[in-house]
């Protein structure tokens, strides 16, 4: 597990001093906000085959970036989606976390 | 052509990415934009399927857990259809599992890369699933040719024709075979020794070749015996393509045994001319027909059905 960041800081890719990667990281940083707001958006509608999917793809992709943490608080939130738990007020604090870090992250 | 399989591969490689996640198909197109290859995007399982078919990839690369048809069935379905179960499928996942990584190589995955995907290694798999492909197809190719004349083989042949045949009864096209047998072949080698027999089985080959048009096939049947597959041709235009192989190599000069004169005849079957119902019966009347050509005093080409043209005959002088 990598260290959780600190409240406040921001969340950097580990591959920000790979010159190859910036375009990339640039890429996922303009990304973050929209996958943020769809994510927002099924969990307010409680849509949890939405959730589960968007969650997966962060999880998926995001350490491939260098954002390995947010990849790990994807995978807190999925495991238990996935198990069959549909009572999202129980994974609050998860999603909560999930969201978190994705607005901090910055290049 | 419904089944050409000879097309040259000499183009960048065509790379297949199935994964639901547009991100990691940004990651890999643009990592890898260096590789010279040629990436197709699906984003579930159905939709890679369909491109599996269509482009006929020379690599796929699989995610397991997508919405839908999930990977590990994916790679199911491509292994039983025989127009994907050679392309090398790898698989591209975030699961760390065992059992999922033993199931994906017992389906017929070749290899399993774990997400977080770490470049430089997935560039050297990649890489090196590429050469084993382009080996794959090398030996198969050579498993189809026959090593004297340069032709495809009777292995080759047998497949083919049946390949011909049900695409002709699905799409009610014309197609004719030819079965074809030096004249003479036992009193030449004989007479000159096996090395003349040899060169006039290579010399025969070179000029059914160069009389052919590409989308011809032609293969040693057996020792001087020779199928020639003729897609799209009736059986006027092959009798006009036999007597012009014919007439080649009847006028051929043998420049290591001048004393040879080869000639050949030819057995035509068409289809739908004749009323053929299996592949053997169209073997058959092409045969038949070669019989006839031998029978009515060999150097002629014969179509089956046709009387042999007794007062055409040339001779085989």
């Amino acid at each position: 597990m990598s260290a959780t960041p600190q409240p406040e800081q921001p969340v950097r890719s580990t591959y920000a001093d790979d010159p190859e990667m910036h375009e990339l990281i640039e890429f996922f940083v303009d990304e973050i906000p929209n996958r943020v707001e769809a994510l927002q958006q099924a969990w307010q509608e409680h849509d949890a085959d939405a959730i589960e999917r968007l969650v997966h793809q962060l999880k998926g992709s995001s350490g491939g970036y260098g954002f390995q943490v947010i990849t790990e608080a994807a995978a807190a939130l999925e495991h238990p989606l996935k198990q069959g738990q549909d009572d999202l007020d129980a994974l609050a604090a998860e999603y909560d976390q999930l969201i978190k870090l994705c607005n901090r992250v910055m290049f | 052509m419904p089944d050409a399989d000879s097309t040259p591969k000499d183009e960048s490689p065509i790379v297949l990415l199935i994964d639901d996640s547009p991100m990691i198909h940004r990651l890999l197109t643009f990592k890898l934009k260096n590789e010279g290859l040629e990436f197709l995007s699906a984003f579930s399982g159905e939709e890679g399927l369909e491109l599996a078919q269509e482009n006929q990839p020379s690599l796929i690369l699989v995610d397991l857990d997508m919405p839908g048809i999930k990977g590990h069935d994916v790679i199911r379905a491509l292994k039983s259809d025989p127009k994907t179960m050679q392309i090398p499928t790898l698989v591209i996942s975030g699961s760390t599992e065992s059992s999922d990584k033993v199931l994906a190589f017992e389906l017929g995955a070749i290899d399993f890369i774990t997400k977080p995907i770490d470049l430089p290694e997935l560039r050297a798999r990649i890489g090196s699933a590429l050469r084993l492909h382009r080996l794959m197809e090398m030996l198969e190719q050579r498993a189809q040719i026959d090593g004297l004349t340069g032709l495809k083989n009777r292995a080759y042949f047998d497949e083919r024709i049946r390949a011909s045949f049900n695409s002709l009864s699905r799409n009610k096209q014309t197609a004719s075979l030819v079965m074809c047998d030096l004249d003479h072949f036992k009193i030449l080698n004989d007479t000159y020794g096996h090395p003349a027999g040899d060169s006039v089985i290579v010399g025969f080959s070179a000029i059914a070749l160069r009389t052919l048009r590409s989308c011809d096939v032609a293969c040693r049947y057996g020792g001087e015996e020779f199928a020639l597959i003729l897609p799209d041709t009736d059986a006027h235009g092959a009798k006009i393509v036999c007597d012009r192989i014919r007439c080649r190599l009847e006028a051929n000069a043998w420049p290591a045994n001048p004393g040879i004169t080869a000639t050949a005849s030819f057995g035509i079957a068409n289809i739908p001319a004749n009323e053929t119902a299996s592949v053997e019966e169209w073997i058959e009347s092409a045969d038949k027909a070669l019989y006839q050509a031998k029978h009515a005093g060999r150097n002629r080409a014969v179509v089956f059905g046709d009387e042999p043209d007794q007062s055409a005959l040339r001779p085989a002088s």
